[in-house]
């Protein structure tokens, strides 16, 4: 028995308490949201609450990424506390190779239109010829740094369709675990390496001079 | 910035780092289970009420993917056969196991061209070091059981010893 969970977990019934742990440990290592339908402690709101103050104690959050479904993730505070730590960062070919694959699976198709909600999944995958050419890597150092990132869930390999459809990366299922905050982050560091230059992206420096000034 | 509670940041960063060995005299974090083995000590995670992520299954939930998990299974397998050889005892913290016999053990337990299965095998004994289940040292040639394996449950052994009777005996080692 963990010691961790036991003051949340006491006040509750044998089966409250299996409902519990089963809800915990299916947001924490599913591949996907869940559906709360399955999840009694994910359905009732006042139990939800102990799923999340559960996860709370170990820096994650919960996530409704649909009107019923749900998953964790890192608690924004502590994502920019371990963001600091470089033992909990990705290499940098790592970080370059995702990068891209978010380049072309995500922001080169919600430019077109073809994506139009914030979400960071993305059904059009970065052919590997594309990241060769554009990465800098060896292609031995471009395959290890894909090796990683596919071991993490941070991006998915997709196979060639017998129907000519092109095979392929996509962002890997972690892209579930973004808070919003997080995911706007991502869209407003991506719009800094895209268009440097543009409206949107002096708009994000002076809003972020603002938010740093009022800490201070 | 909202000051994060250091022991909350201590367990997010377990997870981050995944099983990474420290010197035994460095405290584990609080509400993190203490693996040791000689000079060395792991931080894993703690489950609440004994569970493992294979509860996912009771409520049909998909677990993250993993790339070929089933020769990942199986080379998991051939490296606990050749490391765990006192079936009676738990699997951790066993013995090291000679590199090559694991991957020879491997090779005759699968079809196909034995020296891919051999290469394609050490991928894989690297993911399952990586993530805690296996030890590797490539440079000495070795393997042994991985921290992970310290905290299966006693009543889920049965049928994993009853596995590895089934297979073959290690090719170098002494099966006891």
């Amino acid at each position: 028995m963990s010691e961790l969970f036991e003051p949340l977990l006491r006040p509750y019934d044998e089966k409250r308490r299996a409902e519990l742990v089963a809800a915990y440990m299916a947001v924490e290592h599913a591949a996907g949201p869940v559906p709360e339908v399955r999840f009694p402690a994910l359905r009732e709101p006042a139990l939800r609450r102990t799923v999340a103050r559960m996860l709370e104690l170990s820096g994650r959050t919960l996530i409704r990424t649909s009107p019923a479904h749900w998953i964790s993730g890192y608690d924004d505070a502590v994502r920019e506390a371990l963001a600091g730590d470089p033992a909990c960062v990705l290499p940098i070919a790592d970080r370059a190779v995702l990068v891209l694959v978010l380049i072309h699976s995500v922001a080169i198709p919600r430019a077109e239109g073809l994506l139009t909600d914030d979400s960071w999944l993305s059904p059009y995958p970065a052919p590997l010829e594309e990241l060769r050419r554009r990465s800098q890597l060896t292609i031995s150092e471009l395959e290890a740094a894909l090796r990683r990132l596919r071991a993490a869930g941070l991006v998915g390999q997709v196979k060639a369709g017998a129907d000519e459809a092109s095979g392929g990366y996509v962002p890997g299922p972690q892209f579930h675990r973004l808070t919003e905050a997080a995911r706007r982050r991502l869209q407003e560091e991506l719009i800094l390496a895209a268009g440097p230059d543009s409206p949107l992206a002096a708009a994000i420096r002076a809003r972020r001079r603002g938010a740093r000034k009022e800490r201070v | 910035m909202t000051q994060v509670d250091p022991q909350v940041l201590a367990r997010a960063r377990a997870r981050i780092t995944g099983p990474v060995a420290f010197p035994a005299a460095e405290p584990v974090p609080a509400g993190l289970t203490r693996v040791a083995a000689g000079e060395r000590v792991w931080a894993l995670p703690a489950w609440p009420d004994g569970a493992t992520p294979a509860v996912l299954e009771e409520y049909q939930t998909l677990p993250m993917p993993l790339d070929r998990p089933g020769q990942a299974r199986r080379v998991l397998a051939a490296a606990l056969r050749c490391c765990w050889t006192r079936l009676d005892d738990a699997p951790w913290p066993g013995r090291a196991a000679a590199l090559t016999d694991v991957l020879e053990l491997y090779a005759t337990t699968t079809r196909g061209d034995a020296e891919l299965m051999r290469r394609w095998a050490v991928g894989d004994l690297r993911r399952l070091a990586d993530t805690g289940w296996l030890l590797l040292d490539e440079e000495a040639g070795t393997v042994r059981p991985g921290p992970r394996t310290a905290l299966w449950a006693e009543e889920s052994l049965a049928p994993l010893r009853a596995l590895l009777r089934r297979m073959p005996p290690p090719p170098g080692g002494s099966d006891e």
